[in-house]
């Protein structure tokens, strides 16, 4: 990272702090809250009869690994696979990544590349933001998550591993590098933030919505493994499998080649 | 070569096609070193293209454009890190200080800002700081140009390309302007300046390049693009005159706008002593001679296509 670079990342988190300070209270809030609904559920020895709820279509929909989520370990960790967490977190990586649209929008880049700065250093400042910021939020949760289990739960309760806390994150974190890569490439060729921010949130809750339906129904499954969270596995991590190399490396791989189509056409285009 | 020696900005057949349009067609133009150069042109002839392929924001279709000798694509950032450059369309982040995006764009650049130069350029803008401690978002249109200004100048930079510099400026600031253009070229920094406003340029540049549809149609000093135009005499009598016979007698270079019995009024281009001496026999009590403005040529240049 050079100086310039430097003075942008400190420019631009200076300009989102107070997003990203309410984003990562909320989400330390909400781990907070989970475990305490966790140990509440616990205490009413409502687990099994929460499985027992389930209905058999849903087993059959959502495979074995649905009776994982009914557990202590379960429910203190679903704040890295709810949906609204998840929409949450990618929305936020949409909107840091497509910086650079509203700087050609408002015109703000004629200021800075008239002086002698590389317009990859204004990539390589998003890119560094977009890993700070997923950094800080999965912090947070992790924060949150820790403050419950140590402060206000039963030292019975079954609590969630390192391991398995951990590769949560990763899988979480990889989901939202392959939506900060694919927005930085939207990005990068668009001269409106707000065309950016559409085709990448469309993309992404379509997506969402094409795994959703190739779980539930069969003839959707082929083209289901288009969509970056048909490689989005949380659940089965819960039930004791471990994080598959082969999603990681779709869902980091979607990333980086947005990343790199965001460095070549940003350094091409006309400004 | 020494820097000195090469042009400050040289333009080589440079052209850009847009898919349905051509904004500039194989302009060629050489901007000499200390010297303050209008760049004119309606809207959309192609001076903001221009002025962003300098800053390699908009990439040529094809011909080059070179500062100090530099290739504008090929070494950019050596371009960039000797221009200061205030765009026509200010892009100031609303949510910043005055005083936060001075500090953030000298940041930005090559060497460290001199803190009294600022200090000289902010106060001959007026901007206090109090004024640098407010958000943008509280600007007015000519606060957020002055200190468009201040940020272009600060770096002192050996080329300074303006776009539109006196927009939005009330006329005391355009005054401080046009005195530290003049600075400017006492201290040997180049100035190329886009503008549409032709008493501005005449005031302060050297000479003068005018884009029409893309093409550089004049590239001329602004005190012999002002000969090119006629100047307008108006001869008063102490009594009724005749009208001269015929207007073939008129002198080359003389037209006639108007001839009433105590006054004519002539267009005149070229020396005054033909005229002079035709009128030396009639009775006159006072000759007004009003000099030619850029204006006046440069119209012709706007309106007319087929002008040379």
């Amino acid at each position: 990272m050079t100086r310039r670079t430097f003075v942008l990342v400190r420019r631009s988190l200076l300009r989102i702090r107070g997003v990203l300070l309410s984003v990562g209270l909320l989400l330390a809030g909400f781990q907070f809250l989970l475990t305490q609904v966790a140990t509440y559920l616990m205490r009413q020895s409502a687990y099994s009869q929460l499985s027992a709820l389930v209905p058999d279509f849903v087993r059959t929909i959502a495979g074995p690994s649905t009776l994982a989520f009914m557990s202590f370990t379960g429910v203190v960790s679903l704040g890295y696979f709810h949906p609204i967490v998840i929409a949450m977190l990618v929305g936020l990586m949409i909107t840091i990544a497509t910086e650079p649209a509203a700087e050609v929008e408002t015109r703000f880049v004629d200021l800075t590349l008239a002086r002698p700065l590389a317009r990859a250093e204004l990539i390589s400042r998003s890119l560094v933001i977009l890993i700070l910021a997923g950094g800080f939020m999965l912090g947070a949760m992790a924060l949150g998550a820790w403050i419950g289990l140590t402060c206000c739960t039963p030292a019975e309760a079954e609590r969630p591993s390192a391991a398995l806390t951990a590769s949560l994150a990763v899988s979480l974190a990889s989901v939202m590098a392959c939506w900060g890569g694919v927005a930085l490439a939207l990005a990068a060729t668009a001269r409106r933030r707000a065309v950016a921010v559409a085709v990448a949130g469309v993309t992404a809750f379509g997506s969402y919505l094409l795994d959703y339906l190739g779980r539930a129904w069969e003839p959707a499954r082929p083209i289901s493994v288009l969509s970056p969270f048909h490689y989005f596995e949380p659940l089965s991590l819960i039930a004791g499998h471990p994080l598959s190399m082969r999603n990681l490396a779709v869902l980091l791989g979607t990333g980086l080649a947005g990343t790199c189509v965001a460095y070549l056409v940003f350094t091409r285009r006309d400004i | 070569m020494s820097v000195e020696a090469l042009p400050a900005i040289h333009l080589d057949r440079l052209t850009k096609h847009y898919t349905h349009l051509t904004a500039l067609n194989s302009v060629s133009l050489d901007v000499r070193p200390g010297e303050i150069f209008g760049f004119l042109g309606l809207n959309g002839a192609g001076k903001t293209t221009t002025i962003r392929m300098l800053l390699d924001l908009v990439r040529p279709t094809s011909g080059q454009a070179f500062v100090f000798g530099m290739n504008c694509r090929a070494q950019a950032l050596k371009v960039r890190s000797q221009i200061g450059y205030l765009p026509g369309e200010l892009g100031f982040v609303a949510d910043m200080t005055g005083k936060g995006m001075l500090e953030f764009l000298g940041r930005l650049g090559e060497r460290a800002i001199d803190h009294r130069w600022q200090r000289d350029l902010l106060d001959r803008f007026q901007l206090s700081d109090a004024d640098l401690r407010r958000t943008l978002r509280e600007y007015s249109t000519g606060m957020k140009r002055k200190l468009g200004i201040v940020q272009a100048f600060q770096s002192d930079a050996a080329l300074l390309i303006l776009d539109e510099p006196t927009e939005g400026l009330d006329p005391l600031m355009q005054e401080a302007l046009y005195e530290l253009l003049r600075d400017s070229r006492r201290r040997g920094r180049t100035v190329f300046m886009s503008s549409h406003v032709l008493s501005e340029v005449e005031r302060v540049c050297d000479r003068i390049g005018l884009l029409r549809r893309g093409q550089l149609v004049l590239v001329s000093p602004v005190a012999e693009v002002r000969q090119l135009a006629a100047r307008s005499v108006r001869i008063q009598f102490r009594e009724k005159v005749e009208k001269p016979p015929s207007e073939g007698n008129w002198p080359d270079g003389c037209e006639v706008v108007e001839l009433a019995p105590r006054a004519w009024t002539l267009r005149i281009s070229g020396p005054l002593g033909p005229i002079v001496a035709k009128i030396g026999s009639l009775p006159v009590e006072d000759v007004e001679v009003r000099e030619a403005h850029l204006e006046d040529v440069l119209k012709r240049y706007y309106k007319d296509e087929t002008a040379p």
